[in-house]
């Protein structure tokens, strides 16, 4: 290709990130900025972060959200890479018949998926409960830790499994001492992803949260729909932090950008 | 399926992915076949007792034209964003996978990623303090006197687009950037070296080889855009409605919950439909311009 031409790719991704990150470093910008309502002129303050993190009413939200969303991603661990592991004993045509069906949580409209739950679990006489957003949260996470740990199941060699067997290793060691550690970045990366997922789930926690507990992302919802809020700012400023963190720590795993999201697992992870 | 024990194939080990199976086939799949079946009920589930059959859901969807109107809109305004999306974002991932330095890929990766990480309400919001009257942007464009003072394009529709692009740009270029980045250098160096120019090459040879990134990309855009409703209900002001806030009122504000079952169920089928139409035009596509190079 010509240079020219790859000039004018260069100029144009640069465009396509400003358009991206504009909005999001203004945030981090007035979230020092002691003027009211993120207006002229710019006034350095620290002042929204101690809000924050004592009179906000956004601090216990966060508190719930983070223990919530703990609780999801650690069980949709262990139930999802019991799911890989038995995966690996299914018939291809059973295993594939499984995938689809584990697509369907992340292919539909979490708008849909929450309705349809909320009205079974209505019917149940459960309505919207503790229980309700857990079993919500945990459907629309679970496809990610499967598909993550199936990508490691995929690349690992798997003859030191069998060689352990025939050095009479029962299949519990065996797993424990064999298959975990080769699997062990796929169950980190689906454990992050699971986490995040679920932290940021508006959808089904604004359907399935019980009548006045507010989970972060609702409470964002209801904060945002009045205007400007100044601690949320900060608060923005730490998530964006902790993701860009999350990030790095995914890329030291091996895990880059579109092996996150490949859904039909057959990449592994592609290294950059 | 899990335990089909006839069949002699049958492994005891893949028992592991039972509770999975279950939560699969309890928490998705029977919520939504029991969505066709609460599309047929009458009114709200009151301490669980079901309050019987109607057919009269569908023939106030179908009798007023409140449903088909919003849900033309919404599907225009999914087709437009996709459309949008995907003009952005292919130079870009073009750029990302090609034009940059390979040292910077790895960067560029996490900056695209970051919004997913993100949560979506955060992203709304900062979209909507970019365009608050008074707000960055506004105030420029009123300095530069494009704009009156205290104007804003936030709470109307065009808001709604302008977030939804920046929401769903990063899904994409994400898409896009896999499919060409597998794009052999040699392949478009033959290409060159056989006399096409820029344009000749890219639909020859660039374009017929994305296609399977631009179908990802565009189920993962255009699914989620129409059947959004907190854009619209945080940005869209009044003539904002989506036929998702339309199905989210009948759970939140109207209370009628049969309605709001019958509404989603016809919107599901309806955006399958769509999704399958358009898979099946990609392909085609596929095949027709796979064709032409020989």
């Amino acid at each position: 290709m010509n240079k020219g031409f790859y000039r004018f790719l260069r100029v144009w991704m640069f465009l396509g990130f400003a358009f991206l990150y504009i909005p999001i470093l203004v945030i981090i910008v007035m979230s020092f900025n002691g003027t009211a309502y993120g207006m002229f002129p710019f006034q350095f303050t620290m002042e929204w972060y101690s809000y924050l993190f004592t009179k906000s009413e956004l601090l216990p939200a966060t508190m719930l959200s983070l223990k919530f969303s703990l609780a999801v991603a650690f069980t949709a661990v262990i139930v999802g890479t019991m799911a890989a592991f038995g995966m690996q004993y299914m018939t291809p045509g059973m295993g594939k018949k499984l995938n689809t069906v584990l697509q369907l949580p992340i292919t539909i409209p979490w708008l849909v998926q929450g309705v349809s739950l909320l009205l079974l679990l209505n019917l149940l006489g459960i309505g919207r409960s503790y229980f309700g957003m857990f079993c919500g949260n945990i459907i629309c996470v679970l496809p990610y830790v499967v598909m993550l740990v199936l990508g490691r199941f995929a690349m690992a060699d798997r003859t030191p499994e069998a060689a352990a067997r025939l050095l009479g290793a029962g299949p519990l060691r065996v797993f424990f001492d064999v298959t975990m550690p080769m699997i062990v970045p796929g169950i980190l990366a689906g454990g992050m992803m699971a986490f995040i997922v679920c932290f940021n789930s508006f959808c089904i926690q604004y359907y399935l949260a019980p009548f006045g507990v507010r989970t972060l992302p609702v409470e964002v919802f209801t904060l945002i729909k009045t205007g400007y809020k100044a601690d949320l700012n900060a608060l923005a400023t730490l998530m964006i932090l902790i993701s860009l963190a999350a990030i790095i720590l995914l890329n030291r795993l091996g895990y880059s950008g579109s092996s996150l999201f490949s859904t039909g697992a057959k990449k592994g992870n592609d290294k950059l | 399926m899990k335990t089909k024990t006839k069949k002699n194939s049958f492994k005891i080990g893949s028992l592991w992915a039972g509770p999975s199976a279950l939560m699969l086939l309890c928490l998705s799949l029977i919520p939504l076949a029991m969505l066709l079946l609460f599309s047929f009920m009458d009114g709200n589930i009151t301490n669980g007792v079901f309050p019987g059959w109607t057919i009269e859901n569908f023939q106030k969807m179908f009798s007023s034209n409140v449903f088909s109107k919003l849900m033309a809109k919404s599907l225009g305004i999914g087709a437009l964003v996709t459309v949008i999306c995907i003009l952005i974002s292919y130079p870009m991932a073009w750029g990302m996978a090609k034009a940059a330095k390979p040292h910077n890929r790895s960067m560029l990766m996490m900056l695209i990623i970051l919004p997913f990480f993100t949560s979506q309400l955060l992203l709304i919001y900062a979209m909507m303090m970019i365009l608050q009257s008074g707000g960055i942007l506004m105030t420029l464009l009123g300095a530069l006197g494009i704009t009156t003072d205290g104007t804003s394009i936030l709470y109307t529709p065009k808001a709604v687009i302008l977030v939804l692009v920046y929401e769903y740009l990063p899904y994409m270029v994400l898409c896009l950037y896999t499919s060409l980045e597998s794009i052999g250098d040699n392949l478009v160096q033959a290409s060159r070296v056989l006399g096409a120019g820029t344009f000749r090459t890219f639909i020859n040879v660039v374009f017929p080889m994305s296609i399977p990134g631009l179908l990802s990309g565009i189920l993962l855009v255009m699914v989620p855009v129409t059947g959004s409703f907190a854009e619209s209900a945080l940005v869209g002001g009044p003539n904002g409605m989506m036929v998702g806030s339309l199905i989210n009122s009948q759970y939140n504000t109207v209370l009628n919950m049969g309605y709001g079952a019958s509404l989603s169920c016809v919107f599901l089928i309806i955006l399958s439909i769509i999704m399958a139409v358009v898979r099946m035009l990609v392909n085609l596509a596929e095949r027709r311009i796979g064709g032409e190079t020989e």
